[in-house]
């Protein structure tokens, strides 16, 4: 046990030097979140004032998820953020496929793997909790 | 009562113009159009220019996806031949930028840094070249490629170094430079995966090739603009044009179902059980096989 925390601070460590080194820290921060396991594949930067109204998610961009591929969405926020990043996928028909909110229990997860089984382009969209101002980073990656 | 049936018209033609082809026929079909008039580009905004060219999919997943297969590495694949003190043109530039990024994401993903730094040289040699030289961290890749450990941040900074290169591109009007790089970057990872499956035949992965009939219109937007520019723009966007014709009648169609959650470990899974089905025959692959490795070939050869 001793040893794997010590394994697992080293690699922390030297992981976020290594970032450290190149990008800005909550970019270091969120990809290392990501986990060991996981292969970058590209960050989106959000900043949002308050929203005037609540309704769909503003953040919005569109990215091409394939077939047989294992996305990780991990989200970060800025720590002068007020509300928490979220994130929603739909598909080219608007459908929804996933949330990192629940609405029902009020849950938060700070990532959502995707086991993607359709190709295509999907729209992905954050924001901040209940649309509130905030600064963060959503970082995609592969897994295994 | 006149007002009320040409509002009714304007709904009808609207209502039908509005929706999607796939919902209809549960199928991915290319626009109506074979070819995209320059007016609904010159429609499209930067951010919308921004996002077709952010949304086009990354070289490292095709490796990913070998990787995957265990297919195993093969120097042959890269294009060996191209020089980069050999460019003439801002075109050949840009294409070849892209071009040898798939292949550092090839090498990245199978940590084959010897080899890298070879590519990383031609790369920061054609940047320096038109002048974007400064978004391209070299020595920091450099440095990554030599410390197999740092995989992920090797991924970060060599991908973040292109979207830097492709953002100031399309901010200082040398779009057409921007979408070469791109274009580049998609015939590199689609000649790589293309000669893959001609040796290890797999259905994943010619599933991947027919797959790529989703962008390929996204492509042609990107270009479309420029088509006109130079006969080096004009013979690309004819060779272009000849991939997509190879894949109208590929058939991708897509099977109904919704999402199913699991919560794991903190955190959410989500499996998707709507399919996408790629309908190919052998022929077409084959035709798919030979266009890009022609296209592709004749680019790098062109120096």
């Amino acid at each position: 046990m001793k040893k794997t925390i010590i394994t697992l601070t080293i690699l922390f460590t030297f992981g976020f030097l290594a970032f450290g080194q190149v990008t800005d820290p909550l970019i270091s921060k969120c990809a290392i979140n990501a986990g060991t396991n996981a292969k970058y594949l590209k960050d989106f930067r959000i900043q949002l004032g308050k929203a005037a109204t609540r309704s769909e998610l503003r953040y919005k961009a569109n990215m091409s998820l394939w077939k047989n591929t294992k996305y990780r969405f991990t989200m970060c926020n800025a720590e002068n953020s007020n509300g928490q990043l979220i994130l929603a996928i739909k598909d080219d028909t608007n459908k929804l496929i996933l949330s990192s909110f629940d609405k029902k229990t009020g849950k938060i997860f700070s990532f959502v793997d995707f086991e993607c089984q359709k190709s295509g382009i999907y729209q992905i969209s954050y924001d901040f909790t209940n649309g509130q101002q905030g600064s963060g980073v959503g970082v995609v990656s592969m897994i295994k | 009562m006149k007002g009320r049936v040409f509002l009714f018209l304007i709904i009808v033609f609207f209502g039908f113009s509005c929706r999607n082809s796939k919902s209809k026929t549960s199928e991915f079909v290319f626009p109506q159009s074979d070819s995209i008039p320059v007016s609904e580009v010159e429609k499209l905004s930067p951010e919308a220019i921004a996002d077709i060219s952010k949304n086009i999919s990354s070289p490292v997943e095709i490796a990913n996806l070998l990787q995957t297969l265990q297919v195993p590495f093969s120097q042959n694949y890269l294009a060996a031949s191209i020089d980069a003190n050999r460019q003439g043109t801002n075109f050949d530039k840009a294409l070849k930028l892209g071009i040898l990024g798939a292949d550092l994401g090839y090498l990245n993903m199978y940590e084959k840094t010897g080899s890298s730094l070879d590519v990383l040289s031609s790369i920061r040699k054609i940047a320096e070249d038109i002048k974007v030289g400064q978004f391209f961290d070299f020595e920091s890749i450099k440095r990554l490629s030599k410390n197999k450990s740092n995989l992920d941040s090797l991924l970060f900074i060599s991908i973040d170094s292109y979207s830097k290169i492709d953002n100031y591109l399309r901010a200082n009007n040398r779009g057409q430079l921007s979408a070469l790089m791109i274009i580049g970057v998609w015939i590199e990872g689609q000649y790589l995966a293309t000669q893959v499956v001609n040796v290890y035949p797999d259905k994943m992965l010619s599933d991947r090739i027919g797959e790529q009939k989703i962008i390929l219109n996204d492509l042609l937007l990107l270009i479309s603009p420029y088509c006109k520019r130079d006969p080096e723009f004009i013979s690309l966007c004819k060779d272009m044009q000849a991939i997509k014709e190879k894949y109208r009648d590929i058939r991708i169609t897509y099977t109904l179902g919704d999402p199913v959650s699991v919560e794991k470990n903190g955190g959410l899974t989500i499996k998707q059980t709507e399919t996408s089905v790629v309908t190919m025959s052998k022929e077409q692959l084959n035709s798919v096989i030979e266009i890009t490795k022609n296209i592709r070939d004749k680019l790098i050869l062109n120096n």
